[in-house]
């Protein structure tokens, strides 16, 4: 508790973490900040092309659902992708001054939290413009991205402080994360599995049902399901406790493995 | 006054809780020495045998506490575990065994600059690195102008730290460390930052701050920066606290020792290459020169010509080492040779120095000066030197003997010869010199 208390008092050094990493990332390139939102509207373009034209999918307006579901998975993506190294390339100044080390994890999913905030800000003018609009369930996001905030910092925490003795989990997230997005509904709808057992193993997945929930309440204007929230909330603590633990205990010795 | 008035705090504070800033109680630490340090999957899969390693102590049992507004300087030879304890004070690593208990915030000049981000500016930087510190926005905004200044770097403060020369750059980093405001200040190697006079605007600063009551841990290899601002010092040897004591004995002892490794190495060196190289005080032990020579004696000089005996004398021409204030002082010496120096026949001096303990020169005293001329060898053989009125205070003290010539070659110069000590009513003042002083009062007095 006064560790996490501890945590707390250096929210000023988190914020400073945030902002060095939102700017100083783009600082050299033209576009600089537009980036971060390029890179999935790219995505979101070029799998609906695939989607649409190639596989024939006949969903209405699917880039919205694309778009709806790229942007959350994004926030969750690169946090546990960039979360991992959060340590890592920290190392110089981890290996300088006292600082809880925890600190670069939580800087790193925050500044993927702001990055999701503001690509929020473009799916609005997207909802409006592609007539797929709002519904007064959109009061159930700020809960969903707490949700996904929850699991986002606890994976991130066990990749970053295992990566540290063992440098391939890297490479091992890059893989595991690129299986996962085919693994939760971001490209297609989860009713149209119909193998039980798939639809079982998906269900597991706690991105599953936050994705989808993000679904109903943007894209179809409904409630999410009451299960589709609780089960990935428990998760999501678990996950959390797990890897703030492991992280505590991991870092006793990060200076001499480092 | 308010020095008294916080000496009174710092009393209380002492005598009411017993708890120091600083408390190290028997810490271990081990480093895993990789035999073929391995992070990858395979190589901990494949080579099970390879990933072996053997255990290094680094530190062993190790104990120690600091008061409150006091400086600890830890010293040894490379790998003694210094830094690393210096590393385990500031919780980047973490004791095997042991406690450390901390109490305040900790600021520290172990590597500065860290988390510096080239692309932004200083001004950028400096918020980013005292939060690192643990500084709230507030308190940055606060201590802005005075980093800013303390770094002399105002015109430059909005343009990207990429752009700094590496001396800007030192200085931004010490000023936003050194301006934290810590109750614990970690120092290691400082003064290493910057041209002269910012040196010594960092001592400066460091001797405010320890002032105003916080606790310093310094570690360096520069024995005058220990003695000259530390209190009590810690000598590490091989992971163990070797001495721990008196800053300026504690360096004296090392540095004692070092010169006697430093002969040692040298009379090796002389005895496999064959060559005859003098060491002078190996060949003439400035323990033989009188009954009073202190321990950490040192010998330099050509030894063409060289003290045969020094004595320090009070008023009854007694070998004395401690003297009450405003007494009588002398020194005498025996000078002596192998061969006559037909060519040394005028230009000679014998110059005699009274240091206190921590190496401040009270006074320098020489023929020359006396004389307004160089004397010759023989006038020279037999000399004294008397101080008719000791007017110095309280308080241990060394005198250096020297022989020298006009051109600056020096004969022998024996460093640390002999200590005394100066015991003395306080009327005459505190500090070094003893003013004799009269106070009056009323309208007559001025």
């Amino acid at each position: 508790m006064k560790h996490i208390r501890e945590i707390f008092d250096y929210r000023d050094m988190i914020r400073s973490l945030v902002k060095r990493e939102l700017r100083g990332k783009y600082e050299k390139s033209v576009l600089g900040f537009l980036w971060s939102f390029l890179n999935p509207m790219f995505q979101i373009l070029i799998y609906n092309i695939v989607f649409t034209h190639v596989f024939n999918n006949d969903m209405p307006v699917y880039y919205m659902f694309l778009m709806t579901g790229i942007l959350p998975w994004t926030f969750f993506a690169d946090s546990l992708g960039q979360g991992t190294g959060a340590v890592l390339y920290n190392a110089e100044m981890v290996k300088k001054i006292y600082f809880p080390r925890e600190v670069l994890v939580i800087a790193e999913v925050n500044a993927k939290l702001v990055n999701l905030l503001l690509s929020f800000v473009v799916m609005v003018v997207f909802l409006l413009f592609s007539g797929v609009g709002f519904s007064i369930h959109i009061l159930y996001i700020p809960v969903l991205v707490l949700i996904e905030y929850l699991l986002a910092l606890g994976f991130a925490f066990l990749a970053a402080s295992i990566t540290v003795y063992l440098r391939d989990m890297e490479y091992i997230v890059n893989v595991v994360l690129m299986a996962w997005i085919w693994a939760t509904p971001i490209m297609y709808d989860l009713d149209t599995i119909h193998d039980p057992i798939l639809y079982r193993i998906l269900m597991i997945n706690p991105m599953t049902t936050v994705i989808s929930s993000y679904h109903a309440v943007l894209y179809y204007h409904k409630a999410p399901g009451n299960w589709d929230m609780t089960y990935p909330t428990l998760v999501g603590v678990v996950i959390l406790t797990l890897g703030y633990f492991t992280f505590k205990k991991l870092n006793k010795r990060f200076v001499e493995e480092l | 006054m308010r020095q008294k008035k916080k000496d009174r705090l710092a009393n209380t504070v002492k005598g009411t809780s017993q708890e120091y800033p600083i408390e190290v109680k028997d810490v271990c630490k081990y480093f895993r020495l990789y035999k073929d340090k391995s992070h990858t999957l395979k190589d901990k899969i494949l080579s099970h045998k390879r990933n072996r390693y053997e255990v290094n102590k680094v530190l062993d049992h190790v104990s120690f506490h600091v008061e409150r507004g006091h400086a600890l300087g830890l010293i040894g030879h490379n790998g003694c575990g210094k830094s690393t304890t210096l590393k385990l004070l500031n919780q980047i690593l973490y004791p095997d065994s042991g406690e450390i208990r901390m109490k305040g915030r900790i600021s520290s000049l172990i590597e500065l600059g860290a988390g510096f981000h080239p692309d932004m500016t200083g001004r950028e930087n400096i918020y980013i690195n005292a939060s690192i510190f643990g500084l709230h926005k507030d308190e940055i905004d606060q201590r802005i102008d005075g980093i800013i200044n303390f770094a002399e770097l105002e015109q430059f403060i909005d343009n990207p730290v990429r752009t700094y020369s590496s001396g800007m750059y030192m200085r931004l980093a010490f000023a936003i460390a050194i301006n934290v405001d810590a109750d614990i200040l970690l120092v290691d190697e400082i003064l290493a930052v910057g041209d002269v006079n910012f040196q010594k605007k960092c001592f400066g600063k460091l001797r405010e701050i320890k002032d105003h009551g916080a606790t310093i841990v310094i570690v360096s290899h520069d024995m005058h920066q220990v003695a000259e601002i530390c209190d009590e010092a810690i000598w590490l040897d091989g992971g163990r606290i070797k001495e721990q004591g008196k800053a300026y004995e504690v360096c004296e002892d090392y540095l004692l020792e070092m010169r006697k490794i430093e002969e040692l190495r040298k009379k090796k060196e002389a005895e496999t290459s064959g060559v005859q190289e003098e060491v002078p005080s190996v060949k003439y032990p400035p323990e033989k020169l009188g009954n009073q020579i202190s321990r950490y004696v040192r010998r330099d000089g050509t030894m063409k010509a060289r003290f045969a005996k020094v004595r320090l004398m009070n008023g009854d021409g007694k070998e004395c080492r401690s003297f009450q204030q405003g007494e009588k002082l002398t020194v005498c010496y025996d000078l002596t040779l192998d061969k006559p120096m037909a060519y040394y026949k005028d230009g000679l001096n014998v110059a005699i120095s009274i240091y206190r303990f921590d190496g401040l020169l009270c006074c320098r005293m020489a023929t020359d000066y006396f004389l307004k001329k160089k004397l010759t060898y023989d006038e020279l053989t037999h000399g004294c030197m008397v101080v008719k009125s000791l007017m110095l205070c309280e308080g241990d003290y060394i005198i250096d003997i020297a022989l020298a010539d006009d051109s600056g070659v020096t004969f022998d110069y024996l460093a640390h010869l002999i200590d005394f000590h100066i015991t003395a009513s306080w009327k005459n003042g505190t500090g070094v010199a003893a003013l004799e002083n009269e106070w009056h009062f009323g309208s007559k007095a001025m």
